[in-house]
């Protein structure tokens, strides 16, 4: 008895931590997402692979950013389950949502930093963390990469 | 320009949860029954002479005397599809099995205890009641699909749960599955003998060994893989009267290979 308890509450104890400590961090995570993409709307960031020919480039550089998002055991449970029938992964969206949209974040603060103006070429790649073909008990977690070529411009006279 | 936001379907995970949750039970006790009723379909319709051949093989030690009274009792059931087989297995605790393709299992224990033929007879008739009901090749079909959807469910750790519960399926019968065989064992000792004096008294000397505590252990393993004895002495009076079975008879002794093995 004592043992049906264990193999069932600890799963649920996770499955609950998992939810309310999951959903704090998300929600927490969209707040300063949104907050930081409104700051920095005005740097035009494109995937162009050249500037606008009117553009008279003064210096370029490399700028990149990325970001890694756990996944937690409520988000891994529902994607489980979402594994026999197939559908949407919602609990994984949301996931990779963040990542990118962190990791283009952290791109243009690169570049805001060292006194660009523009982000052009921009190429997003991602990558999961701790393969579950490796070991399933592994800490799944997928990173986002953004990188692309930050362009500082003449002032016209 | 605002962002759209639309990359995250707009679900509440504990809807999606509720959801899954619940069309997968849904949709797996749905596979479930119908692969329970198809192992009920294949028990029904697998012809005894081929579920002798698969399970062939047996262990234990043969004794000629309990074979030709197996014999004599089968002799009764003159539709038996099987060439029921019987074997003695060296075990503490009184106890008999019925095992798929026809083979009977009695313990030692049993044997020793036992106090005269008609008693071994019923026990013997009880078991064939059950390769009667095909119930052992039932268990074992469901014992079979319990582990499979466990597994399919747990993975790893599920198989493990999913060995014990199919080794708890192939031992234990139901209570109409039991009474079933009862009242084939009744029978078979009533047509044997032409009385139903000292079926029970295998039954009845199970409370008397509850006084004892080892004694209860030995009862135990009984009890753990049939219903309550007095219960079941109850319903065989009512069986015998029912039936017209004459409850009083001279009891015939043990044949001497079995009394002194």
């Amino acid at each position: 008895m004592a043992d049906a308890i264990f193999q069932l509450g600890v799963p649920l104890f996770l499955l609950a931590l998992g939810y309310f400590a999951g959903s704090m961090a998300e929600q927490s995570h969209y707040k300063s997402i949104r907050v930081r993409e409104l700051r920095l709307r005005r740097m035009p960031t494109t995937n162009l692979r050249r500037p606008p020919a009117h553009w008279r480039v003064e210096s370029i550089t490399l700028v990149a950013g990325s970001a890694v998002i756990s996944v937690d055991y409520f988000k891994r449970f529902l994607a489980q389950l979402r594994g026999f029938i197939g559908g949407r992964v919602r609990s994984y969206e949301s996931l990779l949502d963040r990542a990118r949209r962190e990791a283009v974040l952290r791109m243009k603060e690169e570049a805001v930093q060292g006194g660009f103006d523009a982000v052009i070429n921009v190429r997003l790649e991602s990558t999961n963390i701790a393969s579950p073909l490796r070991n399933d008990k592994g800490t799944a977690g997928v990173e986002v990469l953004a990188f692309g070529t930050a362009l500082k411009l003449a002032r016209s006279a | 320009m605002e962002p759209l936001e639309n990359n995250v379907s707009p679900e509440h995970p504990l809807a999606e949860l509720a959801t899954l949750v619940l069309g997968i039970a849904l949709i797996g006790l749905g596979i479930l029954a119908v692969a329970w009723l198809a192992v009920e379909g294949a028990v029904r319709f697998l012809p005894a002479s081929v579920e002798q051949r698969v399970f062939a093989g047996a262990t234990g030690r043969r004794s000629p005397e309990l074979e030709a009274l197996l014999e004599r009792l089968a002799r009764h059931w003159p539709e038996n599809g099987y060439s029921p087989r019987v074997r003695i297995v060296e075990l503490d605790a009184p106890n008999a099995f019925a095992l798929p393709g026809g083979q009977l299992l009695v313990t030692s224990a049993l044997l020793e205890q036992a106090g005269s033929e008609n008693e071994l007879a019923f026990v013997l008739g009880h078991e064939l009641g059950h390769v009667a009901g095909r119930d052992p090749l039932r268990a074992l079909g469901r014992g079979l699909l319990v582990s499979l959807a466990l597994s399919a469910l747990g993975g790893a750790e599920g198989a493990s749960v999913a060995g014990s519960a199919a080794a708890l399926g192939e031992r234990s019968f139901s209570r109409e599955q039991e009474s079933v065989a009862d009242r084939f064992g009744l029978a078979l000792v009533a047509a044997e003998y032409g009385h139903v004096a000292g079926a029970s008294d295998f039954l009845r000397r199970l409370p008397d060994a509850e006084a004892s505590e080892s004694a209860a252990a030995h009862a135990a393993s009984w009890l753990a893989t049939h219903p309550r004895s007095a219960d079941r002495v109850a319903e065989l009076e009512i069986l015998a009267r029912r039936q017209g079975f004459p409850t009083q008879g001279s009891l015939t002794p043990l044949p001497a290979g079995l009394r002194d093995p």
